[in-house]
């Protein structure tokens, strides 16, 4: 058996080297200023008996098996390894921000789990997505680095990703061809189609965690929902998952027994969105989401949805007039036929009939219609950095984007 | 599980050498009179998991992955630094979030508390405060480095020697994660098909696996390593199973003649159950799996010696003391649990004068055991470690005193280390 010892993706944390100072005080909200500094069981006396040298170490510890990417193991200290640029975003539980790696310069996103919020202790879902991070390799999926424990924070370290969807369908400057539109597609339901191979439901697509960067690669990211599934038998699971706007039907119609189908509909909601450059379905609360979707799509009836009338809620929510279907009809302008049809089965109302990611990327579209799919190289010459956050923060201060907007990732 | 085992932390970073293994202890062995104390310590504290592990309803995977916690927690810290028992709470409540079977924090800590002021352990002072057990945990994942994925040797055994679909008997697979996952190449090599193990046979090497992890063997060996020597151990331990191999293979050189008529009713009975040439298949080095073997075996010498009292009131014969046994406890006993196979209670607490005395001073008046070595009993190994931790504060306090010399060293070994 050929053991892949490669892992180029694990920098190792040099916890054989002496640990810097503990510095005592509360742990702060990094700052632009702050730098990360390592803390462990030994500074803190609290816990250990005292103050002590550090114990020694197994030598596997000791000697990392990759050659890290970023140098760290040679010496010295951990502290000040990352330095903060500005914060990027806001994940299921904490802040994300942009870091430089002070020795090699090159830019990390850190994505803060605050404990001391916690009263029980470490998150769990924080668990869940450092597990799965873990044991996903793929080229659209995010890449976890390694993780830090630094000022009673745990950060997860992140390869930096220069956009994300809803940050650069809103800006001007640079406009997708129908080939760069289709390579999205195309790179999300690969990614997806790795996720579903893996056992791995996401559960919670949707524009702001989706990352693009200047390559014009695209990564999921945030897997503070994601869950593994059994494929051989349904779970109970919790609807509350998804951001309402991608949330597919049988969540709004309360099912708490799903699958992999969940994410395709958020995905076809995205492919939407990738032509349009703004969310399709935009309801203010459960009913109203069921209601935007009806408009597009008409009433769900047995006939396309056999199992509707079983949703736990159809009846508290049953639809009180039927309406057509005038997908199509709306969406020609946007879309090619090939598209047109791929989405159609992306958003099918039946869980069952719904394409699954694998099939979705043979579908005509990709495989047949010109154009075919290229990589939105171009996105280099955006100016910028196009992030959900930022966009918003335009919105509220133009001014404030301008001075970021001199930062080019390297 | 999803992830490949080959590609994981658990593989690249977390088997060490037998070396490693040792020198996490040195700083405890100035402490200690009797270095196999701390050998007894490692079965103490395994058992003290896997008693709150129960009480908090865990499955046996899960009280698996919290005794691997612990283990790798003590490659990087000393006993005598810290409070184990609190580490062994830490490693419980984290194991449940890694494994997908959380329980509150404050069961963690109520359950800790009443598991841990029971006489033998004599801990009458853990925090009761949730926030103490927080804390512990997150020192806990930063020595862990945030490697939680953790393989086991049970899902080896039950893909090999599970008949298809009766998993459920046990609870591996209830709520593993990614176990729907069934593509992938097996971690372990080539084999193909399975070896039809007996129920109880089954059932024994289950709890061999079980047994194990009051050794350092599963810092030392890949998971599906020790579910091969496991398997091997069985067949040579479960005592059906060893007469049917026995008479498989001897009648072949002895019978010769009647070789026709044997597989005629070979092929009446099934697909010609093989454990021999099944486990020569299998793409492992059978050097190490008999490394392995061994090292079980000394386990169980060693645990010979280790007594738990019954704490009063609470019928030893329950879960928890039924694990207290080995096959090798006493020869009769051996063979005896070996017959039924399911039975694990047979030799416990056979001789358990111990928890009588309680004798207050010298271990050296510590009960022996019948070939003369002593009898070593959880109270007098809470002991051990309350005078371990003394001592250490008082050469803390100190300033200098013995430890002194032994941090030069260390300093020295580190930076050769680093070097």
């Amino acid at each position: 058996m050929v053991v892949d010892n490669a892992g180029h993706e694990q920098v190792l944390q040099a916890q054989d080297q002496p640990r810097p100072n503990f510095h005592p005080g509360p742990p702060s909200t990094p700052s632009s200023q702050d730098t990360l500094r390592q803390s462990s069981l030994q500074e803190h006396n609290r816990l250990a008996l005292s103050h002590k040298v550090g114990g020694p170490l197994p030598s596997r510890l000791a000697t990392p098996v990759a050659p890290s990417s970023d140098g760290t193991s040679e010496t010295s200290s951990r502290a000040d390894l990352y330095a903060i640029v500005s914060q990027v975003g806001e994940g299921t539980f904490g802040k994300v921000y942009k870091a430089r790696n002070t020795i090699t310069g090159v830019h990390v996103a850190l994505k803060r789990i605050r404990m001391e919020q916690e009263r029980d202790g470490f998150p769990v879902t924080a668990m869940r997505e450092i597990k799965l991070l873990q044991s996903l390799r793929h080229q659209n999926v995010v890449k976890l680095y390694e993780m830090m424990v630094s000022h009673g924070s745990v950060y997860m370290v992140f390869e930096y990703m220069d956009h994300d969807l809803t940050g650069v369908l809103t800006q001007q400057q640079f406009a997708f061809s129908d080939a760069n539109l289709k390579s999205l597609c195309q790179q999300m339901l690969a990614g997806l189609a790795y996720l579903h191979h893996k056992g791995v439901i996401h559960r919670d697509i949707k524009g702001s965690n989706i990352l693009l960067n200047n390559r014009g690669e695209l990564k999921l990211a945030d897997f503070g929902l994601a869950r593994f599934y059994q494929k051989r038998r349904r779970s109970d699971y919790t609807n509350r998952v998804i951001t309402l706007w991608y949330r597919p039907p049988e969540l709004l119609l309360g099912t708490t027994v799903y699958g992999p189908e969940v994410d395709m509909w958020s995905a076809g909601c995205i492919m939407l969105e990738l032509y349009t450059k703004k969310p399709v379905f935009q309801g203010n609360d459960d009913i109203s989401q069921l209601d935007s979707i009806y408009k597009v799509f008409g009433t769900p009836t047995p006939e396309r949805w056999p199992g509707v009338a079983d949703m736990p809620w159809y009846e508290l929510v049953k639809p009180k007039e039927v309406i057509e279907d005038h997908f199509r009809v709306l969406f020609k302008k946007w879309l090619s036929h090939a598209a047109l049809d791929l989405a159609e089965q992306l958003l099918n109302y039946d869980p069952s009939k719904r394409i699954t990611a694998a099939q979705a990327l043979e579908a005509p579209y990709f495989t047949q219609e010109e154009p075919a799919p290229a990589l939105p190289v171009g996105l280099s010459t955006l100016e910028g950095e196009w992030h959900e956050l930022e966009a918003k923060r335009e919105r509220e201060r133009v001014k404030k984007r301008r001075r970021t907007e001199g930062e080019v990732f390297q | 599980m999803a992830t490949d085992f080959w590609a994981s932390s658990h593989y690249k970073r977390w088997i060490v050498d037998r070396a490693a293994v040792q020198r996490a202890r040195a700083e405890d062995r100035q402490y200690v009179d009797d270095p196999e104390y701390l050998d007894f310590l490692g079965i103490f504290f395994a058992n003290a998991i896997s008693k709150l592990g129960k009480k908090l309803g865990l499955r046996q995977r899960v009280i698996a992955t919290a005794t691997v916690f612990f283990r790798r927690f003590y490659l990087k810290n000393s006993y005598c630094e810290t409070d184990p028992f609190l580490v062994i709470a830490a490693c419980c409540y984290v194991a449940s979030k890694a494994e997908e079977s959380p329980v509150h924090i404050k069961n963690v800590v109520s359950e800790a508390r009443s598991v841990f002021s029971q006489d033998m352990y004599g801990i009458k002072t853990f925090p009761s405060d949730n926030s103490k057990l927080a804390e512990m945990e997150f020192y806990l994942v930063d020595d862990l480095e945030c490697d939680m994925t953790i393989f086991h040797p049970y899902r080896t055994l039950m893909t090999l020697c599970c008949k298809e679909g009766s998993s459920s008997d046990f609870d591996t697979e209830a709520g593993e994660l990614g176990v729907g996952v069934n593509d992938g190449p097996r971690y372990w090599g080539t084999g193909e098909g399975k070896l039809e193990l007996p129920g109880p046979a089954l059932q024994m090497a289950w709890f061999i696996i079980n047994d194990t992890y009051r050794s350092e063997l599963c810092l030392l060996y890949p998971p599906h390593m020790i579910a091969v020597a496991v398997i091997n151990l069985t067949l040579v331990l479960h005592n059906p199973t060893r007469t049917s191999i026995q008479n498989q293979s001897a009648p072949a050189q002895a019978a010769a003649p009647r070789r026709s008529s044997r597989q005629a009713s070979n092929h009446t009975k099934k697909p010609a159950q093989d454990p021999i040439s099944f486990l020569a298949s299998l793409n492992v080095s059978m050097t190490q799996v008999a490394t392995i073997m061994q090292e079980i075996i000394a386990l169980y010498t060693l645990w010979d010696r280790y007594k738990e009292e019954s704490p009063s009131g609470e019928t030893s014969r329950g879960s928890l003391a039924g694990q207290q046994g080995s096959p090798f406890t006493t020869s009769s006993g051996g063979t005896k649990r070996s017959a039924t196979g399911v039975s694990r209670s047979g030799s416990v607490n056979t001789s358990s004068g111990s928890n009588g005395g309680t004798p207050m001073d010298t271990r050296e008046e510590g009960e022996t055991g019948e070939d003369g070595k002593m009898v070593v009993t959880p109270t007098l190994l809470s002991r051990v470690l309350r005078k371990m931790r003394e001592a250490k504060l008082a050469d803390l306090a100190r300033g200098s005193g013995p430890g002194r010399p032994m941090a030069v060293n260390k300093m020295i070994g580190r930076a050769q280390a680093a070097g």
